[in-house]
């Protein structure tokens, strides 16, 4: 698992380094729209840290972002989701996960139940925003893709 | 057709004595009620077509806005889940999205203003693209997201370049308009249209109907607005119901007028022909007692014997003077009763010298005139040559006259009897200095029974049938009777003759024939 996570690892920053090379893709508004319109959409809590992959029957997690509101409430690779906020998930897509979370945006809290080692564990976590840091490098790595020559002012 | 039938209805009205002078009513009433009942059937038609083509414009709006509505949603979700697919399958095949990808996806769908990816492991390696055109201002952005197996998908799209696509566009179609065709007697037409910020809901137009049915969500703000205005064909000629009715309700109006106008006249003159009767009765019985007691009295008198010579010679004159009066007053009734009945009896028209009529009527009614203390002046043009009369009835018209001025003259004992001529016509004129007549009675002294009022009346007598005898008589010569006359200081009656009325076959008219055969 790790040997396959750290091959997707490779491919995206290979396509991040094929992009800034090729940095032709210009983005018609300035900087500054393009800042707020990504700080915009960003905001709200919408992270978990968490990668899940389907497999048949059930969801489980994959990988789990280092200090991430997963690994802090204590989710771990490997778990299956039994349930999300009295929903349960035995037979659900991943869409239909995500789309559990994106319900709890707005208070952030989620009532996990999984399954670990054959047995329940009850987990709670909670959505947070994306740290400031997480922004700025979004926002960073879109300047510098498409705002060649605004890149190095910001 | 209609002369005839008019003739018919005078007939009808003019026959006397009829008891049921209100049936004249009754056709006219039917056919007032036939048509009334046409034009309300007509009018409540109209009503109906209208109220129907009403409804109709009201539902096909309706129904064209909803479905148009369903349609052009459905169009919009599979537009968009069209580029949730393709986006999938860009990701399936690539692996990992690059920003290449989601700036070709972006491209793809020009609706799609911006887009951003965010993976779910790592969020700080999201990738942000935005669309290459430039954005006008005003522009509406709405955000949506979706989910694909490793991370989300969060676009911003701009709504009318959503719904300007070709097959959003394809899903407005105008619906047939659905009044025509139907037999009716209207057209409709149907526009259906997107628009913007209307109000959704059922309004009435002048006309027709507008309905505004909103789009379901996120395209909340815009609606599909269906228009069904109505028309009427023929807005005013025979075609309209409604001015059809209206004409038809006017028609039986109308027809229901005459007819009750008709009825009415119909009452009037029965009612004045009843009372007429009534002071016929009276006054005759009176006029034929008087002469007959005379008379009675006279022949006992004689039977007793034993009179003087002169005593004698008196009462045979007093019998002579009450029979004449007798024969003359029933003469009078019958031939009025004749004429009213209107059985017909040819005039005798034979060559008569008016000179001769004249002085024969006066010499025979001489001593009848001197008795009452009258004196009689007569001017006669000798010029006047023979003329087609019927004699004994022209005499009866004058001695009608010549007794009507001893009767209502008062101290003044003088009668003038002139025959002229004129231009056109032989006058016979008769002049009493008399009590004359009131003005607004000179246009009744003619109807049969009538009898002017004077404080004395009663006494003096007659039936009130004179005046009727001579006008018919005169009128069926083919002249005309003229009067003049002044309240308290005598009148003057003039019978005038058409001249030239010798030997024309043509001109022979039946005594007492309808006035309209003339």
């Amino acid at each position: 698992m790790g040997h396959r996570l750290s091959r997707i690892f490779v491919a995206a920053a290979l396509a991040v380094t094929v992009t800034v090379q090729a940095g032709d893709q210009k983005c018609n508004g300035t900087a500054r729209e393009c800042d707020q319109q990504i700080r915009q959409i960003l905001g709200g809590n919408r992270f978990l840290g968490a990668t899940i992959e389907e497999r048949n029957p059930g969801l489980f997690i994959t990988a789990v972002t280092p200090d991430g509101p997963a690994a802090r409430a204590g989710i771990m690779v490997g778990d299956r989701l039994i349930a999300c906020n009295n929903k349960p998930l035995t037979q659900a897509s991943s869409r239909e996960f995500k789309q559990t979370l994106a319900d709890a945006r707005t208070h952030g809290k989620l009532l996990l139940i999984v399954g670990r080692r054959g047995g329940y564990k009850r987990i709670i976590a909670r959505l947070e925003p994306y740290t400031k840091e997480q922004i700025d490098k979004i926002i960073s790595a879109h300047l510098s893709q498409s705002h060649p020559s605004s890149a190095g002012a910001h | 057709m209609i002369d005839t039938v008019l003739s018919k209805l005078r007939h009808a009205t003019q026959r006397a004595g009829r008891p049921d002078r209100v049936s004249i009513l009754l056709p006219f009433l039917l056919i007032s009620i036939g048509l009334g009942v046409l034009a309300w059937r007509s009018y409540h038609l109209s009503l109906r077509t209208e109220q129907g083509a009403k409804k109709l414009a009201m539902h096909h709006a309706d129904s064209a806005a909803s479905i148009t509505a369903i349609r052009v949603d459905a169009a919009a979700r599979a537009e968009m889940a069209q580029a949730v697919e393709e986006w999938q399958q860009i990701e399936r095949r690539i692996g990992d999205p690059t920003f290449e990808a989601l700036s070709a996806w972006i491209g793809q769908h020009e609706w799609i203003v911006s887009a951003i990816y965010v993976p779910d492991f790592d969020p700080a390696s999201a990738i942000y693209a935005s669309e290459n055109a430039k954005s006008a201002k005003g522009e509406m952005r709405l955000t949506r997201e979706f989910f694909t197996v490793k991370g989300s998908i969060k676009y911003t799209y701009d709504p009318r370049r959503l719904l300007a696509r070709p097959s959003v566009q394809t899903a407005i179609r105008q619906p047939r308009p659905p009044g025509n065709g139907t037999g009716l007697r209207i057209e409709q037409t149907a526009d259906v249209a997107l628009v913007t910020g209307e109000n959704p809901g059922l309004r009435k137009l002048r006309d027709g109907f507008a309905v505004v049915t909103q789009l379901a969500p996120p395209l909340t703000p815009f609606g599909i607005r269906a228009i069904v205005r109505t028309s009427y064909v023929g807005g005013s000629g025979w075609e309209n119901q409604r001015v059809m009715s209206l004409w038809v309700s006017l028609l039986a109006l109308v027809l229901l007028g005459i007819g009750a106008m008709l009825a009415l006249r119909g009452i009037k003159k029965e009612s004045e022909t009843m009372k007429l009767r009534g002071a016929l009765i009276a006054n005759v019985s009176h006029e034929l007692r008087t002469p007959l007691s005379m008379i009675r009295l006279g022949a006992e008198t004689l039977k007793r014997g034993k009179l003087k010579e002169k005593e004698r010679h008196e009462i045979e004159d007093t019998i002579l003077r009450e029979v004449l009066l007798l024969s003359h007053l029933v003469e009078n009734v019958l031939d009025v009763a004749r004429i009213q009945n209107q059985s017909t009896r040819a005039l005798a028209f034979t060559p008569v010298h008016p000179r001769d009529l004249i002085r024969n009527l006066l010499t025979t009614y001489e001593s009848w005139i001197r008795n009452k203390g009258f004196t009689c002046d007569v001017q006669i043009d000798d010029s006047i040559g023979e003329q087609m009369w019927d004699r004994d009835a022209v005499s009866r018209a004058l001695l009608n006259l010549v007794d009507n001025a001893i009767k209502y003259s008062g101290e003044d004992k003088a009668i003038e009897v002139v025959l002229r001529q004129d231009e056109e016509h032989i006058i016979i004129e008769v002049k009493d200095h008399g009590i004359g007549i009131a003005g607004n009675d000179l246009t009744k002294i003619f109807d049969p029974y009538f009898r002017a009022q004077f404080s004395d009346t009663q006494t003096r007598r007659g039936a009130g049938l004179g005046l009727t005898l001579v006008q018919q008589i005169v009128e069926s010569h083919g002249g005309k009777v003229e009067v003049e006359s002044t309240a308290g200081s005598g009148s003057t009656f003039r019978l005038l003759f058409p001249r030239g009325l010798a030997g024309d076959p043509a001109q022979i008219h039946s005594f007492g024939a309808p006035r309209e055969a003339f």
